[in-house]
């Protein structure tokens, strides 16, 4: 038997991803590149994150890890969306290699939304 | 997996059906005997495999004498497309065969064009059906063989092999035809057709895996030249070793066939129309192929959908996204492509294929599983503009 390409964070996250949606009235920034697309919509309140959503068009790893950022940044300052921990995501998520592009994609729009929250 | 799975994937084989497994088991159990050796019990395996060849040669209307085993389809393909070619290379240089073919046509025909042999690829039209006279034009004075499927695997396109084997009978080209998805499946009647060569393999008709045939006609200038060699077996053209069991499992295969075609074919049609009519006025799916082509074969593409998330999302459906030679790629089907679909549209195909156990149930729960796992993906991908 080959090996599951995806492992079982993954198969978790993409079967049921909590964070997937878009806060109401929150920052919204659109990542759309390699031919995958992510999205980040954030609230914060008392210098934390209090939200954050994404939704995203691309492989199950591309949903996994959108899940993933979600679930790491959330209660945290916006300045912690300076740092990109891509080694830790591809580690977690069992991404193969050939796929990295797409998890800088996702590190894209945390940029990007980091830029937003914190201008 | 907890949940259970559901097989939808026959095109790429089938369950042995239990008549044939009781066949195989019988053999294996009586006769353990090599059937080229001369003694009693050698004898015995030669007269089961002689038994098989006659209940192949009534499925297909042709004499036992015509058939010879393989391995299965690839082999069968590139003893008679290698060794068709190569037999009568002094007639001319020029082959012929189609962009959708299998690969286990497609890459013997490279195979030949790096030995000098010149390749013409046909093109199909939209459906995926390739006209006579589309094949007619691409014939030439020194054109000496061509290949083309019957049913194609991604998408159950039938050709119009009647037609097509006409127009080389009429050019004095050697015709072969990859039966693979067909025997079995369809009525074919070798006696009638004008095929030189048909390739077939038993697991696409619940019959084993590991064991097929090659057809060659009776008649002058057919001939394959031989690409193994190593014994005097099966008249020097497939030398080893036959596997009685597997050659015995294949003919009881062929005689559950010609007793159930028919009505293999109606069950067949019925839950294809109750699969399509289930999905079709999704936003965006399209139906690839030939809407009337062979019946255990749905193949549809779903606009703005990302093929490898669907194909998950349609967990516990066993499916394909391509042929399951090449599904590992993850490049989108060479096949869909060829047909005219973008790279988006080809990537999301996913062909659904039904077998003789699949049930309304089944595919009625597969039409709603396909709904809501596009739903779901849509409803999670952004819009391009936020």
């Amino acid at each position: 038997m080959s090996a599951d390409p995806y492992n079982a964070r993954v198969r978790e996250f993409f079967a049921a991803p909590a964070h997937a949606g878009r806060l109401a009235g929150g920052v919204t920034v659109l990542a759309d590149d390699q031919g995958v697309r992510v999205a980040l919509s954030a609230s914060v309140a008392d210098g934390r994150i209090t939200a954050l959503r994404f939704r995203a068009w691309g492989c199950p790893h591309l949903i996994a890890a959108g899940e993933w950022v979600c679930r790491h940044y959330e209660g945290e300052p916006p300045a912690a969306l300076e740092k990109f921990p891509t080694a830790r995501i591809m580690e977690d998520l069992a991404v193969p290699t050939e796929k990295t592009g797409r998890i800088l994609v996702v590190e894209d729009a945390i940029q990007s939304l980091g830029r937003s929250l914190n201008h | 997996m907890a949940e259970r799975m559901i097989y939808l994937d026959y095109a790429a084989s089938t369950p042995v059906d239990a008549r044939v497994l009781d066949r195989m088991r019988e053999v294996a159990e009586m006769n353990c005997a090599n059937p080229s050796s001369t003694h009693a019990a050698g004898r015995e395996a030669q007269a089961i495999v002689a038994d098989a060849a006659r209940q192949l040669g009534n499925l297909l209307s042709v004499a036992p004498a015509t058939l010879v085993w393989t391995s299965g389809a690839t082999e069968s393909d590139n003893l008679a497309i290698a060794g068709g070619a190569r037999y009568r290379a002094h007639r001319g240089k020029h082959i012929v065969t189609m962009k959708t073919e299998h690969k286990a046509v497609t890459d013997v025909f490279e195979m030949l064009a790096r030995e000098g042999f010149d390749v013409s690829w046909v093109e199909a039209d939209a459906h995926g059906r390739l006209s006579p006279e589309t094949f007619a034009a691409a014939l030439r004075d020194d054109t000496q063989f061509a290949s083309i499927m019957f049913v194609n695997n991604e998408t159950g396109v039938i050709q119009d092999i009647e037609a097509l084997g006409l127009v080389c009978r009429e050019h004095e080209v050697l015709f072969h035809v990859d039966g693979a998805q067909a025997v079995g499946k369809l009525p074919i009647d070798l006696g009638k057709l004008p095929v030189d060569l048909l390739s077939l393999t038993g697991h696409k008709f619940y019959g084993p895996k590991g064991i097929g045939a090659l057809y060659i006609a009776d008649r002058p200038g057919c001939h394959v030249e031989p690409i193994l060699f190593g014994g005097g077996q099966q008249r020097r053209l497939r030398p080893g070793t036959l596997p009685t069991d597997l050659v015995a499992g294949l003919g009881m295969a062929a005689d559950v066939a010609a007793a159930s075609i028919e009505s293999d074919l109606a069950h067949l049609r019925s839950l294809r129309r109750i699969l399509w009519d289930g999905i079709r006025d999704i936003e965006g799916v399209v139906l690839n192929g030939d809407p009337d082509g062979f019946p255990g074969i749905l193949n549809v593409s779903v606009e703005d959908i990302e093929g490898e998330s669907l194909l998950l999302a349609l967990e516990p459906l066993l499916v394909a996204t391509g042929s399951a030679c090449n599904s590992r790629t993850q490049e989108p089907s060479y096949v869909l492509r060829a047909l005219g679909l973008s790279d988006d549209q080809a990537q999301s195909a996913i062909r659904f294929s039904v077998g003789r156990p699949t049930t309304r149930d089944e595919v009625e729960f597969a039409a709603g599983h396909y709904r809501h796992a596009v739903a779901r993906l849509r409803e999670l991908a952004p819009k391009a503009a936020v």
